[in-house]
């Protein structure tokens, strides 16, 4: 064994090359080096067939010929670590046995910073682009016409907004969240200190639901109905609670009559926004039927495309990465739908079909409203891994 | 902790995977049923050297503890020889 200290050979992958082999089905195999502790937390996800295997590194300094042995020798291998390091030594012991091994440049951290930014929507009225963090699969939104622009649940790191609205010559003039997250510390206060804009909640979200006890932060209340115009863009405010009590569904009408909705935790492509996450999943869960059945469904055209700010897996996206899809092949492909026709089967397979509660959502709802306040690595660790904010399947 | 050893590596600075490495090749040299104490500054050294002695066949891990040396969290192993 040589204890040489590191002189890499082994190419790098950065992680945004990762994500388009992810969506592309290119991806080559990979092999995750760190402890199974932190891999059974949370590891890198694709499209189904995607595989991924935990090998600890000190495995291949404790053994190297059995560690070697259990890697694919006719596969392209991409190892993964914490932050690279062993990623490195574990490439370079395979390609000194000729297997084709990358390493991910800055390890699942890397990964986990990931801001993934693309179009969704380019038309003569503006632009809808979205904002996502793929290994979290949360998805955000920012409207732009007219020079003005309206962002939409957007997520901790502030800079990739402001990117991207200053590269198409606009100002910020509203931030909206469609709620007070659960399983992600929202930007919505912080670009609101950094431009000065409006950042938006339901008051009825303005409170914490299990501490009861009101928001510190500034926010500008809205209501079922109101209607707020960005350049050449309506958007309107649709009272959808269920998930939260003051959850909207934001209705985005561009002036050719198109319809987006950006339903938030409402309805995801396949699922739909658990209702347990404030504590009174039986309460809530009627409410929730009843913005299923009765709130949104009057808004809904087929054409209108559904915008939802999660994805469970990256299934979800489609090859050029939009996490989107026309309310007329929602409503047929995602199965959980078909349990709206009673408000019992409804409730017997919300309730039964619940996800194991993270303790850490209710820490994190209290960031979102100013009842805490966090460092940048308390934060970190506050928001790692996927969420889980779907019902399961 | 007052926990008796018989050799110090010092693997501050160094990043993973090289405490685990420069250790395992310590503990390759000292004798049968000594105690080696490794002194890093990754944090991670804390969990990759609990699951490293459950893969090891003569390491034992005797215990672990965080000291605070001018401002900087060290991170403290302390390892036995078994075979």
């Amino acid at each position: 064994m040589t204890v040489a200290e590191l002189q890499t050979q082994a190419p790098a992958v950065t992680a945004s090359a990762l994500y388009d082999a992810l969506l592309n089905n290119t991806a080559p195999f990979i092999l995750d080096v760190r402890n199974p502790d932190d891999f059974a937390r949370w590891r890198i996800e694709g499209r189904a067939g995607l595989t991924v295997q935990n090998i600890p590194y000190y495995d291949f300094i404790e053994d190297e010929e059995g560690a070697i042995a259990r890697v694919p020798a006719d596969r392209e291998v991409l190892v993964v670590c914490a932050k690279e390091g062993s990623s490195q030594y574990v490439a370079e012991l395979l390609r000194a046995r000729g297997i084709e091994a990358r390493y991910l440049e800055g390890g699942i951290l890397s990964w986990g910073h990931l801001y993934d930014t693309r179009d969704i929507v380019s038309a003569s009225w503006g632009r809808i682009v979205q904002v996502a963090r793929p290994a979290r699969g949360d998805v955000s939104f920012i409207v732009i016409s007219d020079g003005a622009a309206a962002v939409i649940d957007p997520l901790r790191h502030t800079a990739p907004y402001l990117e991207a609205i200053a590269a198409h010559g606009a100002r910020l003039t509203h931030i909206f969240d469609t709620h007070v997250h659960a399983d992600h510390i929202s930007g919505g206060p912080a670009l609101n200190r950094e431009t000065g804009a409006p950042y938006y909640v339901h008051p009825y979200d303005a409170i914490h639901p299990i501490d009861m006890l009101p928001a510190t932060i500034a926010y500008t209340p809205l209501n079922d109905g109101q209607t707020y115009r960005v350049g050449q863009v309506d958007l309107r405010m649709i009272w959808y609670p269920g998930h939260t009590l003051g959850q909207v569904n934001i209705l985005a009408i561009a002036p050719d009559g198109s319809r987006y909705l950006f339903t938030g935790d409402g309805i995801f492509l396949r699922s739909f926004g658990r209702p347990d996450l404030g504590g009174r999943g039986e309460e809530w869960t009627p409410l929730l039927y009843e913005s299923m059945t009765r709130r949104l469904p009057p808004h809904l055209t087929d054409a209108t495309l559904i915008l939802p700010s999660h994805f469970s897996t990256l299934d979800e996206a489609d090859e050029a990465g939009r996490v989107a899809a026309p309310w007329g092949v929602v409503r047929r492909t995602n199965t959980s739908l078909a349990h709206l026709e009673s408000a019992e089967a409804f409730r017997s397979f919300v309730l039964g079909n619940l996800p194991e509660f993270p303790p850490q959502y209710v820490e994190i709802k209290r960031v979102n409203i100013g009842l805490r306040t966090l460092s940048e690595a308390e934060a970190e660790e506050l928001e790692l891994g996927k969420n889980v904010c779907a019902l399961a399947k | 902790m007052e926990l008796t050893y018989h050799q110090t590596l010092d693997v501050k600075g160094a990043k993973c995977p090289m405490p685990l490495v420069k250790s395992r090749k310590a503990i390759t040299e000292l004798p049968v049923g000594q105690v080696l104490r490794v002194i890093a500054t990754d944090r991670g050294s804390v969990a990759d050297f609990q699951g490293w002695v459950k893969a090891a066949k003569n390491v034992e891990l005797l215990a672990q503890e965080v000291v605070q040396e001018n401002g900087q969290e060290l991170y403290v192993h302390y390892l036995r020889r078994t075979a």
